[in-house]
């Protein structure tokens, strides 16, 4: 019976042009949108793949300049590749990358406005850890038009425009009263119409996406990427699913067909743009985040009182500027000002922690209370979920910082040690530098992640058929 | 009945009295209100926070400048500045790119910085791509929709209860209906944003220590004006497809159709297509080109030898020692003044790359006057990156200027070899505080030409179909 009425439905949806027009509309908007996303995705990987060409060059450069001093040449007396403390801090500093993932184009999520990759020194944290990609900041204010955008902004409005009218028209039509008088309950043809219009528009997208992803020839064959494609199309799919159980909910209440639409679209209002943007506001007035500027006049005390410090004088000043040091007694002299360096920059670490860990304190209370309100709204949840799949969303940023920071301890405490041991960096030193190496987060944590969301979104889904179809019981033609 | 501004006048009072009486209304009307209300509390609570630690911290700077510890002068040049940017008042009402632009910039000897500390990067939870509601986004997205509601039936709604062709068959004249129409609309909007925009300038002139004067009166009548052309846009346009329109349901499909693209689609798209035209480079690319250009001192070094033989010649010398003037003076001087150029080229075109983007932005105002409004809104605001820009280059010229000042010292205090010159707080003092001013408003204007234009083609294209449309009313 539902095959029939499916099939006839179909018939009697495509006789019209709008549904077409409404399905281009889709297609041409998701070939659209991936070609964007990929757009941004190759210019991270030429940007990943100039960062690293560039530093492959400035190591085989440091080690000739290592052989040339080596045989005889006079070093430069502050940036002396034999130097730990200016190979660590300034030379050698390295490349730490995030790459994007296979499905990163479908969501460009926070990675325009997070760092994906670090240039890391023997320096404090905070300042290895403030990189800028360079961005007009209008961009990143409108964001970018991608998969996401469509499935999370438009996805809604095209199930509105497919079937704000499902009962009305019938109604409207004067066929409603033929329909019920057929032995097949309300809900069964409700259930026809609805599940033809899902099936048809989940179809289009996850087929599309999918589809242009290939054709701009991502790999997606490897069992990551395959579980994330999976995960990817549950999610729009269950999104999809809690926008027809609120069509079918205001169907329920057997309104005009404008009267519906009306309804649908104050709906999509609320729960896509001003909800999500409602709640960044009460985020950031009630959990107002410190501002840098207090960071850097803290920093700025704790720099100034950690110099004065004993006799550093000096010592401060030919760190600030060895090349005053005169060459005969340039190593030694350089030495000693490491070493004090070494000694200045923990200490203003240590001073500068607890103002630093404000910012990581405050983040959490925002999120947390983002996690509270989140169900409220489903476009939250889903562009969560499909960040998340991504790999653009703050989860693996925060899984990156976290490796960037255990990378961060174990370059510096490669270097301190030769620093005061004074010994020499070697060319062949330049060759077993550590390099750093990303691990994914495990696929399982994202899956759970998502599976929530996607649960969630399910979940209200049906809860709010099965009040329609409570209410669709009592149906009358009158009503 | 023969007075016509009395008949214009008692059309507008029905639609407004319809209106009134409309729950549906009541509820959008009084939403909006309460969104665009609490959007500027936290617009000034924000503010507020902000303009004090701004101000604070550049305090701090000056004092921490003036106290630093007796050292040589070059020494001194590179314990440096930190430049905050000011806030702008009216960044209460748009906060425009400030999130994504660095908050404070580091000024010392050798290097132009770029601005570090963008607040977007800070305040990263999951759904910060949203955006966060400010009262330009009420402005900008909201109003345009309760315009919609209030006018997309003003007519087709009229011809499907049949009670335009009693109007028209009484002899009111069309373009008099259409008149009283729009007034009657606007006069009900007026209901809402007329006590928000009073609410607002008395909360601009709370923030400002200096009272209701110290308000930046004309921006702020500039922004008012901007918005209401905005408005105006919107209203002539739905009265317009209402009356051209065969039902109310097709005239508020074409009208959302319309919202959707202007509010939604448009923004994106535009800065997609500005950006494929004008690509930015990146931070690596920016970086390694900019170390290159600097890191070639050849022309450095036949300027100084020049330079040297010069003063050996004027003084009849030929060491540096026996030179009455310190050496090192020139020698950091010519470098600085060098490099002056160099980071004018590698900003500078990134900079001017950011502007060709935004003029593509601007133009995308011919298909969506959000575009226009938007950019113009920024810049009256002073968030916008024009006035970044500016600050930048007047903070790159106070470094400038400390370097300059400190070199002009070492200049006069030539020192043996081995010897040290040390400076103090007499030093220090010399150099003037760092003063920003920002531009004023007609400067802010003349960066929108475009927007300033396509919203007025808008408007009178808008003008004209409702009169067009008028015309033709048929019941």
């Amino acid at each position: 019976m539902l095959g029939r009425i499916a099939r006839h439905e179909w018939r009697m949806l495509f006789s019209e042009k709008t549904p077409w027009v409404i399905l281009l509309l889709l297609a041409a908007s998701i070939g659209y949108a991936v070609m964007n996303g990929l757009q941004w995705t190759r210019f991270q990987q030429t940007t990943l793949g100039n960062a690293f060409a560039e530093q492959k060059g400035r190591y085989a450069d440091l080690k000739q300049q290592v052989a040339a001093i080596e045989a005889g040449k006079k070093p430069s007396p502050f940036a002396d590749p034999r130097m730990p403390d200016a190979v660590g801090g300034r030379l050698a500093g390295t490349y730490a990358a995030m790459p994007p993932l296979p499905l990163s184009p479908l969501s460009v999520g926070q990675s325009d406005v997070l760092p994906y990759y670090f240039k890391i020194s023997t320096a404090s944290k905070e300042s290895v850890l403030t990189s800028n990609e360079i961005e007009n900041p209008n961009r990143l204010l409108a964001g970018r038009f991608d998969l996401s955008f469509v499935v999370i902004y438009l996805f809604p409005l095209l199930i509105t425009a497919l079937s704000y009218n499902l009962l009305s028209s019938e109604q409207e039509q004067g066929t409603l009263a033929l329909l019920l008088s057929q032995p097949v309950p309300l809900r069964t043809f409700m259930a026809g119409k609805i599940g033809l219009r899902a099936a048809v528009i989940i179809a289009v997208v996850v087929l599309f996406s999918f589809t242009s992803l290939a054709i701009a020839g991502i790999d997606l064959t490897s069992s990551d990427a395959t579980t994330r494609l999976l995960i990817w199309s549950g999610v729009v799919a269950a999104y999809a699913a809690f926008w027809f159980g609120v069509v079918l909910f205001v169907t329920s209440f057997g309104r005009s067909s404008a009267t519906n639409a009306m309804a649908l679209a104050a709906t999509w209002l609320l729960l896509v743009v001003v909800l999500p943007s409602t709640l960044n506001m009460a985020a950031s007035v009630l959990y107002p985040m410190p501002s840098r500027v207090d960071m850097i006049a803290a920093l700025r005390v704790a720099s100034d009182e950690a110099s004065a410090k004993g006799n550093q004088l000096l010592a401060k000043y030919y760190g600030d500027h060895p090349e005053l040091v005169s060459v005969t007694d340039s190593e030694k002299a350089l030495n000693d000002v490491a070493v004090t360096r070494l000694a200045i920059d923990d200490e203003i670490e240590r001073r500068v922690r607890p103002v630093v860990d404000r910012y990581d304190i405050q983040l959490a209370s925002q999120q947390r209370l983002v996690d509270r309100f989140r169900l409220f709204s489903p476009a939250i949840v889903a562009q969560d979920a499909l960040n998340d799949v991504a790999g653009t969303g703050a989860a693996r940023y925060r899984h990156f910082v976290s490796l960037v920071e255990d990378y961060h301890t174990k370059w510096r405490s490669l270097f301190s040690p030769m620093i005061i041991k004074k010994q020499k960096f070697t060319a062949a030193m330049y060759d077993n530098l550590p390099q750093f190496e990303f691990h994914e987060e495990a696929i399982g944590e994202i899956i759970t992640r998502t599976s929530a969301a996607i649960g969630a979104l399910f979940l209200s889904s049906v809860i709010l058929a099965a009040i329609s179809v409570r209410r669709l019981r009592r149906f009358s033609i009158a009503g | 009945m023969n007075n016509p501004s009395r008949m214009i006048i008692s059309i507008a009072k029905k639609e407004m009295t319809e209106m009134f009486r409309d729950g549906r209304f009541r509820l959008a009307s009084g939403i909006v209100a309460v969104l665009l209300l609490a959007s500027l509390a936290a617009g000034w609570k924000q503010y507020g926070d902000l303009k004090n630690q701004h101000e604070t911290a550049q305090k701090a700077e000056r004092y921490n400048w003036l106290g630093q510890t007796p050292k040589n002068p070059h020494q001194g040049a590179h314990y440096g500045v930190y430049a905050f940017k000011p806030k702008s008042q009216l960044s209460i009402v748009d906060t425009g790119v400030d999130p994504y632009i660095g908050v404070a910039v580091y000024l010392e000897a050798h290097k132009q910085n770029e601005f570090k500390f963008r607040p977007a990067q800070d305040a990263a939870t999951s759904i910060q791509r949203f955006g966060e509601l400010t009262a330009a986004v009420v402005l900008q997205i909201l109003i345009p929709l309760l315009i919609i509601l209030l006018a997309f039936s003003s007519f087709a709604g009229e011809r499907e209860q049949g009670t335009l062709r009693q109007l028209l068959s009484l002899g009111v004249e069309r373009s008099r209906l259409a008149a009283g129409k729009a007034l009657g609309v606007a006069g009900a909007l007026a209901a809402v944003l007329v006590p928000a925009t009073l609410i607002g300038v008395l909360t601009l002139a709370l923030t400002s220590s200096k009272g209701l004067l110290a308000v930046d009166v004309s921006r702020t009548i500039l922004m008012i004006g901007a918005y209401g052309l905005y408005f105006l846009i919107f209203l002539s346009l739905s009265l317009a497809v209402s009356a051209l329109s065969s039902s109310s349901r097709v005239a508020l499909v074409v009208l959302l159709s319309f919202w959707i693209l202007n509010g939604l689609i448009a923004t994106r798209t535009f800065s997609d297509l500005a950006g494929f035209l004008h690509p930015t480079p990146s931070e690596v690319e920016f970086d390694t080109a900019l170390q290159r250009d600097l890191e070639d001192t050849r022309e450095l070094n036949a300027r100084l030898d020049e330079i040297k033989s010069g003063l050996f010649q004027k003084y009849g010398v030929s060491k540096l020692d026996d030179l009455p003037i310190n050496f090192r003076a020139i020698s950091l001087q010519q470098a600085e003044e060098l490099n002056y150029t160099k980071f004018e080229k590698h900003f500078g075109d990134v900079f001017d790359r950011f502007e060709q983007q935004n003029g593509i932005y601007q133009l995308g105002a011919a298909v969506a006057p959000l575009l226009a409004v938007r950019s113009l809104s920024m810049g009256l605001a002073g968030t916008d990156f024009a006035h970044h820009r500016d600050f930048t280059t007047a903070a790159e010229n106070y470094r400038r200027t400390i370097v300059r000042y400190m070199n002009d010292d070492i200049l006069v205090h030539p020192t043996k070899a081995g010897e040290e010159y040390i400076a103090g707080s007499e030093l220090w003092k010399t150099v003037p505080e760092f003063q920003y001013e920002a531009p004023g408003p007609l400067w802010a204007l003349s960066r929108y030409k475009t927007s300033i234009v396509l919203l007025i083609v808008w408007l009178a294209a808008a003008a004209a179909a409702v009169v067009f449309a008028a015309r033709r009313i048929q019941a």
